[in-house]
């Protein structure tokens, strides 16, 4: 009994789950390797089988990977949101880079205030020290206050 | 030859399978036939029977069924602008964007943390005839601190609302970076892909090509969409990363809001052991 050529090569998961016999040349073999079946039912239900062959045709080979893998996504994506899909994550990545916006504005602002103000206070205090000494002695119970005799003086 | 429906005019679905428009086509209502090409990006990607299947399982919404439609409307076009990613490139620059931002709004904290730590020092290097003088005069100590506890507390606050509900991240963040990372060894001429790419390598704003803006100018008319989108009911549930996040976020808070207390209590003692209190009588 001659061996047959789909023991050496088992049918991909497309191939399996359409019941057909999986050709050397089969554009689904590739990426769709028999170990995951559950990746070629969810873009089956949602594109295709015929739609995904034709897209993947009509790119070049070494591009069919990441197509396959962001159709399985989306695919994905689909199947647990039927309104929305993968549109749903980038409304919510949309607001969420609005929102991370508002943030940093609002925190610019605090530094802005925070930065003006403490040149305000600096200023102040350049302007209180240059009219008025307060003196100090380390001795415990003693202390003196003087003002500076000169007003306005430095 | 295509039979006008009720409408007077066949719809685009029906119109490009050039077959008869009833008035009980499911499809009239989302496509009008002013838009064919629309409808071709849908049929290419999806395929009529897909489509009519899809809404049957939305069962009479006809709100749901309008925005599922614009969705995959959306969705199609994306699909046909870049045929290889689809809509996982506005995914990954919007992942992109949202990191920049993170880094950058991390980097102000620090910096605000830093002011504070400096005006602080700067409160607690006042003499301690100063402290006494306020003491004997019956006058507070700085209540700047106070008003830093307050302001850090309605940050805190902040951070906690910052808690947003956000899809599988890692695991789109897998497929994202799994994609990309073949992607680089396999770019072509292709402008967008290299571009995405680079962004996603380097993590920097992502430059917008030209391509790029034209996919905006493009789609502006999807804009309106995006803004009345109810994605509370989308599936989108686990928020894993920006948990992780937004816990970084408060713990920053509350570790300066400590280091603000323990500046305070610790300049006090220093200055109390400075010199015996008398009492004021």
């Amino acid at each position: 009994m001659a061996s047959s050529s789909s023991y050496s090569n088992p049918p991909c998961a497309a191939c399996k789950f359409l019941r057909r016999k999986c050709l050397s040349g089969c554009v689904f073999a590739p990426y769709f390797p028999p170990e995951d079946p559950t990746k070629f039912v969810n873009v089956h239900k949602i594109f295709g089988a015929s739609n995904v062959s034709k897209l993947l045709n009509e790119i070049l080979p070494y591009q069919r990977e990441d197509a396959v893998n962001s159709l399985a996504y989306e695919a994905e994506a689909r199947l647990k949101d039927p309104v929305y899909g993968c549109i749903g994550a980038i409304s919510v990545l949309q607001r969420q880079v609005l929102h991370l916006q508002k943030e940093l504005d609002a925190t610019n602002a605090d530094l802005m205030r925070y930065t003006s103000n403490e040149i305000a206070v600096h200023h102040q205090r350049r302007m209180a020290y240059g009219s008025g000494v307060r003196s100090y002695n380390p001795n415990p119970g003693y202390y003196s206050y003087r003002e500076n005799p000169g007003h306005g003086s430095n | 030859m295509t039979i006008k429906s009720g409408s007077g005019q066949a719809c685009a679905a029906c119109k490009y399978q050039r077959r008869r428009c009833t008035p009980e086509c499911l499809l009239a209502p989302f496509f009008p036939a002013d838009e064919p090409k629309m409808f071709q990006n849908v049929h290419r990607l999806f395929g009529v029977k897909n489509i009519q299947n899809l809404l049957k399982e939305l069962g009479h919404d006809l709100n749901q069924k309008a925005t599922a439609m614009k969705s995959i409307k959306y969705h199609a076009a994306m699909r046909n602008k870049h045929p290889v990613w689809g809509c996982m490139v506005e995914i990954h620059q919007l992942n992109c964007q949202i990191q920049l931002a993170e880094e950058e709004l991390q980097a102000v904290l620090h910096q605000l943390a830093f002011y504070k730590q400096q005006h602080e020092n700067q409160l607690s290097s006042r003499t301690a005839d100063d402290y006494i003088s306020d003491l004997q005069l019956g006058m507070a100590p700085p209540g700047n601190s106070l008003e830093a506890h307050s302001h850090y507390n309605n940050e805190e606050a902040g951070a906690a609302d910052y808690n947003i509900n956000y899809m599988d991240f890692k695991e789109m963040n897998n497929v994202v970076n799994s994609m990309c990372g073949y992607s680089n060894n396999n770019s072509n001429d292709n402008n967008l892909n290299s571009t995405v790419t680079h962004a996603h390598l380097v993590m920097q704003q992502p430059p917008l090509s030209a391509v790029e803006q034209q996919q905006h100018e493009d789609y502006s008319e999807m804009q309106p969409f995006f803004d009345n989108i109810d994605d509370s009911q989308s599936y989108i549930g686990c928020k894993e990363a920006y948990d992780q996040s937004s816990l970084s976020l408060e713990s920053q808070f509350k570790a300066s809001r400590h280091d603000v207390e323990e500046i305070d209590e610790n300049e006090l003692k220093s200055a109390a052991a400075c010199f015996s209190l008398t009492s004021v009588n």
